[in-house]
């Protein structure tokens, strides 16, 4: 984090900038919105328009899907721009009640969803399974992620790591309901202080516990643990590098087959930001049965869901297709039976578009630990 | 312009199943999240929306525990000046009365041109607090108020009937309003609003500090006696009507004829 003497020109090294535009050529948002990045980036130079900039409605466009920043020759981040507008909204407190409630529950509940902090780890219920405590020895120390951990469409991700674990032997626990948000949308959304507290809160409190590993269940979480937090003790992977090296031990029993066309859908959070794009492609094809087939684009190429970038939270004001379902439409032209994804969020833009579009007789949106839950001995 | 508004630390019940506990007069709160009472929440908007247009001050006043600290700083946060939170567990907090005598005697020495309030708590939701208020510090009121102008030693309120019909009426101040949802948009208190926030007066009072008699607002002195709680029994029938539409139409108005529903 910048510190507050910095002008916003030196935070977001603004001068760095060539203008080159291959940030908005590379934007997937630009179909749909009047979003462009390059331009805030270049009109952002004069501290007196930040004001007016930051109340244009297209900075809440932005997915934080970091195609921009990959694609930046000199290595910035475009998209962090229009976050740092955001800032100034955000701290006007004039944002969306959406946001505002999802904000004000991070802080007061630990979670952007508006539930307790009570209920947190009700997914576990009828589940053998270790409570992490502090300064106890565990080799895998799970990080479950505010939504698997309370939306009911997602939580057989937990659910089915936790039995496939329990089943091959591994050394793991989960953190008790004290667990808080890893505050990856509350970044994106441009929450700066509240962003600072989780940082400095969730490292202290994840320090406490003697983990090999920090296992993320969320790339969300993944991305956010190893881009932000600098004092983290303990490395931290995704869930599908864990079961990529059970599979590659023969820890991994199948049962059943599965006949059927399945088509990974990167994550921009574990492929673009997380630089993972095999493991949950060998888990997939390993699945008996299973024809993978492959998107046009894919791996670093991948096009976003729009579910990042605190867009679950802001609806944008364009009415032009969304982009999860230009992704469903792409996948029926591939024939794929089964869109997989490796993220809650992806699972739940791209099921809302495989319904929207009518799909829902031909074609199943899965995240991979639903499918290795039905096919894996656990 | 002073404004003093009055909060409410209130649980979320929308979410969590709602158990009373073995002793019938209590409910589970283990597992309620907590927050500003919804329409106290637009009370304090109003009042900072009125002290941005016409200038001047707003206190919090606040009964709770000290864990409701958080909601007062928010409010602090957003633009309030100071805040006073009551605290003492002898006040019968389970009747409005009791509640608004409390509340007058934290503000009975202050000089104020509004009250404001939300018109409603979502916990007990017994509507009264504002309006018994009003009648404790003796001034006007009006209630369920979903729009405020503020005229040379007038307020006023227009107020939100049933049917979609509004009344307005004119109020001299000093004043007391009962604040109806959506009168405005809150807005989010910021972290660094909160922490900035803490430079901010919080005073904790007990109804010693008050000069109030313990026993003028009690659960002797209250005449509301909270016998039971109780989850009320579900109880649903569902008649499938088949036949062809005339012959369904037919048998639907029956049976709305017999229960004098039409």
């Amino acid at each position: 984090m910048s510190s507050e003497s910095q002008t916003f020109t030196e935070k977001y090294d603004l001068l760095g900038c060539i203008q080159c535009g291959r940030c908005t050529g590379g934007c997937p948002v630009t179909v749909r919105a009047d979003l462009n990045v390059r331009q805030f980036v270049n009109n952002a130079y004069d501290e007196d328009k930040l004001e007016e900039l930051s109340r244009l409605a297209e900075i809440w466009d932005c997915t934080a899907c970091h195609t921009c920043a990959v694609r930046c020759p000199k290595g910035l981040k475009p998209l962090e721009v229009l976050i740092g507008l955001r800032t100034i909204i955000v701290e006007s407190g004039k944002v969306e009640p959406t946001v505002r409630d999802a904000l004000q529950s991070v802080l007061l509940e630990g979670n952007p969803w508006e539930k307790s902090r009570a209920m947190r780890t009700d997914w576990m219920e009828g589940l053998d399974v270790k409570i992490a405590e502090p300064g106890e020895p565990v080799e895998n120390l799970f990080f479950v992620c505010c939504t698997i951990a309370y939306d009911p469409r997602v939580q057989a991700v937990a659910r089915n790591i936790v039995r496939l674990l329990n089943k091959a032997g591994v050394d793991f626990a989960f953190l008790p309901e004290e667990e808080s948000c890893c505050g990856s949308e509350v970044f994106t959304i441009g929450e700066e202080g509240l962003f600072e507290m989780l940082v400095e809160d969730n490292t202290e409190y994840l320090n406490e516990f003697k983990a090999e590993r920090i296992v993320t269940l969320s790339p969300h979480c993944f991305t956010t643990y190893k881009t932000h937090y600098p004092d983290l003790k303990n490395p931290v992977i995704h869930y599908t590098q864990l079961l990529d090296e059970l599979l590659e031990e023969g820890k991994l029993v199948w049962k059943g087959e599965l006949q059927k066309k399945i088509v990974f859908h990167d994550p921009c959070y574990l492929g673009k930001q997380g630089g993972i794009y095999d493991e949950p492609r060998r888990l997939l094809k390993n699945i008996p049965g299973v024809e993978l087939l492959e998107f046009d684009r894919s791996r670093e190429r991948s096009l976003c869901c729009e579910g990042g970038g605190g867009k679950m939270w802001v609806e944008s004001t364009s009415t032009k297709e969304r982009l999860a379902d230009v992704r469903i439409r792409d996948a029926k032209e591939l024939d794929a039976d089964i869109v997989a994804a490796a993220c809650p969020f992806c699972v739940l833009t791209l099921e809302d578009a495989m319904k929207n579009l009518g799909y829902e007789e031909e074609m199943r949106v899965a995240e991979i630990m639903e499918l290795l839950g039905e096919f894996v001995e656990a | 312009m002073k404004t003093i508004v009055c909060i409410k630390y209130v649980p979320d019940t929308s979410e969590a199943e709602v158990k009373v506990n073995p002793d019938g007069k209590t409910v589970d709160n283990s597992r309620f999240s907590y927050d500003i009472n919804d329409a106290d929440n637009y009370a304090v908007e109003e009042s900072v929306l009125i002290k941005e247009d016409k200038g001047g001050e707003v206190d919090v006043v606040s009964i709770g525990p000290k864990k409701s600290d958080v909601m007062i700083r928010m409010a602090l946060a957003k633009g309030c000046d100071r805040a006073k939170r009551i605290e003492d567990e002898r006040i019968a907090d389970h009747d409005p009365l009791m509640v608004a005598k409390v509340l007058a005697g934290a503000i009975k020495s202050e000089e104020f041109d509004l009250i404001m309030t939300g018109c409603m708590a979502n916990d007990d939701g017994h509507m009264s607090t504002g309006v018994a208020l009003a009648e404790e510090v003796g001034v006007n009121h009006a209630s369920m108020v979903k729009k405020v102008e503020v005229l040379d030693g007038k307020v006023k309120a227009h107020r939100e009937l049933e049917g979609g019909l509004m009344e307005v009426v004119e109020l001299e101040l000093p004043a007391v309003l009962t604040i109806q949802t959506g009168i405005n948009e809150p807005r989010y208190a910021p972290i660094r609003g909160i922490r900035q926030a803490q430079k901010k007066e919080l005073s904790v009072a007990g109804l010693d500090d008050l000069s109030i008699d313990p026993a003028e607002v009690g659960a002797e002195a209250s005449q509301v006696v909270l016998e039971n709680l109780y989850i009320p029994e579900v109880e649903s029938a569902a008649e499938f009507i088949e036949g062809e539409p005339e012959e369904k139409a037919e048998k639907l108005a029956s049976i709305l004829v017999k229960g004098g529903l039409v």
